[in-house]
């Protein structure tokens, strides 16, 4: 029994519920894995993740066990290598389909719980709900308050007139 | 709390940022004052803009070192400004270059202001669709620039080479395969790239190579060229003009080369791996002189000694991987009969500047051959589409080079200290203002960037500005119109600017560019031309044609015989058509004009 036990491990989120998940779904979140590895424990205790609540985590966790046998992360992570590659797998995309407020608050678990493939993901959702958009298409997207003077906005324009027609 | 894009932390908003295209990042950063200001301050979304979104760039911007240093030291949102800036100017130059053939060298001009920050927008309009409206010229006129481009880096080089700045020997000669454009895939990178990569490969092969000795290093190196099919050149294909040309020579397949090429490939590679490998030049043949370090013999010995001089040993890399005798060396000299107090300049090692003088001539050796083997019997040949490189651009290259680099007389150096080129250079001018006037008239913006100066003060150099500001002068005025109808007006010529024919003595293929309703060239053209003996002599209607050989010519009316229709220019043809037409009408057996500013009813 106790080499089961071993496989799973139990998080306590934030709104204090328990979630028992397999070890290895667990330690795609990197945060989880170092904890893990610092208790030195079998999984017995609880882990405590005071920073997201039931549903959040349940999303994430959902993810993780899509990706359990996915290869880590490269380490040589160069921050312009990302590139324009908006591209987000089928799966991912169907994943992603939810309110805004979930979405930002997957993105920010998922860069707190440290799991860098999901938080890309997530950035690459909200980049493709601007991609292609007029700014006021962006402003209803994001319900986001036009607060410029109108002399600001034609200085601005003109500022950057080259970028219109590209 | 109610999540939205702006409780995000600035670092996660910053990554969402960076996922978007320069124009998605304009519209969100046109929405509200924070994302405007978190937009455009953002130093590392603008960087890796300018590294995504500019393959290439002029050197003077240094990128590599740009990209290389700290985030903060470069105004990348301005830099990315710039740039998108210039391949907007620079396509629009290109629409007004196409639209009208007045200003053209002053566009071009400026085109080759932006030097290869342009390459990328010109690149692009090369490669046009095959059924744009005004394909041909489109492609020309974008060519025709970035060959410009390209020329004045190549220029740029040899003249850094002539002020006595160290370049290493394959850039200086690569320059000619850049000069020439010898291919979309060569350029000055490619050619310091292809050597890196041989030395890495002959390291993997060899790991103990930097443990061995100069002697045994230079065999390893001998060796691996070889088996890499570096092998000379047989004597069948000795003169072929590619030969000359370093940056070609590793790309190709054949890795055919003179005796120079191999030599200096066989220097770069040993000067990456670490060893002292220079270029002697011997007669009629370029050796290779390997050196040990200093204190020590070719065969690794440490032997301290006061003297400067170093242990060295000949080589000749194009034939074998053997070691040359410097014995038998002083034999050939004795037996062409130079004299002994010359053999130390013929078995001393040589400059890179000789280098590419000696490129030049051979070059110059090579065209020479091809251009007599290839006069057929009515003097019409045009199989450039097919040469690689281009014949004439190389022998243009190689007038070039010869101009900047070609050394005093020795009388000269003997007699006054003050260097003065001027005398022996100045021969090249007629021959590179005649080439540069038929072929790229453009070329006047680098006569007048690195010729005048080069002759400031001469006779040369205020003859080069009158010529250059009698140029730009017709060019910036308006063309003068030949329209069809009205009195004295071409209503009576027959064929139209932009047919195809055939020439009914000759037969040569060519197109009409322009006409005259009687012939309008000098008296002595005339007789000489036995104008006057032609069925219709002077008084019938003359054609200005271009000629797949890329000639000019002045043909009478009654020598044009329209082609047939159903037949379609030659390729060489088609491609210097670009100059004056828009594209190819089949139906009409015609090229459509792109000079209707000149002929508004043809």
């Amino acid at each position: 029994m106790a080499g089961e036990d071993a496989k799973t491990v139990t998080l306590t989120t934030s709104d204090n519920q328990s979630l028992k998940v397999d070890r290895e779904v667990a330690e795609r979140s990197i945060l989880i894995k170092n904890l893990l590895e610092d208790l030195g424990t079998d999984g017995a205790e609880e882990i405590p993740i005071p920073n997201v609540n039931e549903a959040v985590m349940k999303k994430v966790l959902e993810w993780c066990e899509h990706h359990r046998k996915d290869p880590p992360a490269s380490q040589d992570d160069d921050s312009d290598s990302r590139k324009k590659s908006t591209d987000i797998d089928e799966w991912d995309q169907k994943f992603m389909q939810v309110d805004q407020e979930m979405l930002f608050e997957i993105i920010l678990a998922a860069n707190y719980l440290d799991i860098k493939a999901l938080l890309d993901v997530g950035c690459k959702t909200v980049a493709n709900m601007i991609k292609g958009k007029s700014p006021d298409e962006i402003r209803k997207t994001f319900n986001i308050q036009n607060d410029f003077t109108p002399e600001e906005e034609d200085q601005i324009r003109r500022e950057n007139e080259w970028a219109e027609d590209r | 709390m109610v999540h939205t894009l702006f409780n995000l932390p600035l670092e996660l908003l910053e990554s969402i940022l960076l996922q978007l295209d320069p124009p998605s990042l304009i519209s969100a950063s046109y929405t509200c004052r924070a994302l405007y200001r978190i937009a455009s301050n953002d130093p590392e979304v603008w960087r890796s803009f300018c590294r995504n979104y500019f393959r290439l760039w002029a050197p003077h911007h240094h990128i590599a070192a740009k990209f290389a240093g700290p985030l903060s030291a470069v105004d990348w949102r301005s830099l990315y400004f710039q740039r998108v800036r210039t391949n907007r100017e620079t396509s629009r130059l290109i629409e007004a270059i196409l639209s009208s053939q007045a200003h053209r060298l002053a566009h071009m001009s400026r085109i080759l202001g932006f030097g290869l920050d342009a390459k990328e927008t010109l690149l692009k309009e090369c490669a046009c669709p095959d059924d744009a409206e005004d394909v041909l010229a489109r492609r020309y006129y974008a060519k025709a620039a970035l060959d410009m481009i390209h020329r004045e880096s190549a220029i740029e080089v040899w003249k850094r080479l002539d002020v006595g700045e160290d370049i290493p020997m394959e850039r200086a000669l690569g320059a000619y395969d850049v000069f020439t454009s010898i291919s979309p895939d060569v350029d000055f990178d490619t050619v310091h790239h292809d050597i890196s990569r041989l030395a890495e490969d002959l390291l993997k092969q060899n790991p103990q190579f930097q443990t061995t000795s100069a002697r045994d290093q230079a065999s390893i190196i001998a060796g691996f060229l070889h088996t890499q099919g570096f092998r000379g050149v047989s004597n069948a294909s000795y003169r072929a003009l590619h030969n000359s040309f370093i940056g070609y020579a590793l790309r190709s397949s054949s890795h055919e080369t003179l005796p120079l090429i191999s030599v200096a490939i066989f220097c770069a590679l040993a000067k990456c791996l670490g060893l002292d490998a220079r270029p002697c030049g011997f007669v009629f043949h370029v050796y290779c002189i390997v050196y040990a370090p200093k204190d020590y013999t070719l065969d690794g010995d440490y032997k301290p000694t006061s003297s400067s001089e170093l242990h060295s040993m000949y080589l000749d890399p194009f034939r074998s991987s053997e070691e040359v005798s410097p014995g038998d060396l002083r034999r050939v000299l004795r037996e062409m009969g130079v004299p002994t107090s010359d053999h130390a300049t013929f078995l001393s090692d040589t400059t890179t500047r000789e280098m590419v003088l000696r490129t030049a001539r051979n070059i110059m050796n090579s065209v020479q051959t091809i251009r007599q083997g290839q006069v057929h019997a009515n003097g019409i040949a045009s199989p450039w589409p097919y040469q690689v490189p281009d014949i004439d651009a190389s022998f243009y290259s190689s007038i070039w080079s010869m101009m900047l680099l070609s050394p005093n007389t020795p009388t000269q150096l003997a007699s006054n200290t003050t260097i003065n080129n001027t005398p022996h250079r100045r021969q090249y001018l007629p021959y590179l203002l005649d080439h540069m006037q038929i072929h790229h008239p453009w070329d006047v913006s680098l006569i007048e960037r690195h010729a005048i100066p080069f002759f400031s003060g001469q006779r040369e150099g205020l003859q080069l500005e009158s010529f250059v500001s009698t140029m730009r002068n017709d060019d910036a005025l308006a063309t003068c119109i030949k329209p069809r109808g009205g009195i004295g007006a071409g209503e009576n010529v027959r064929y139209y600017v932009g047919q195809l024919f055939y020439h009914k003595r000759y037969h040569y293929e060519g197109v009409i560019t322009g006409w005259d309703t009687s012939c309008s060239q000098e008296e002595e053209w005339i007789e000489q031309m036995q104008v006057d003996k032609l069925a219709g002599g002077r008084s019938q209607s003359f054609y200005h044609v271009l000629v797949g050989d890329k000639s000019t010519r002045y043909v009478a009316e009654e020598n044009i015989q329209l082609a047939p229709p159903g037949t379609e220019p030659t390729p060489a043809l088609m491609q210097m058509a670009g100059r004056h037409f828009k594209r190819w009408d089949a139906e009409a057996v015609r090229f459509v004009s792109n000079i209707v500013d000149e002929y508004p009813d043809d």
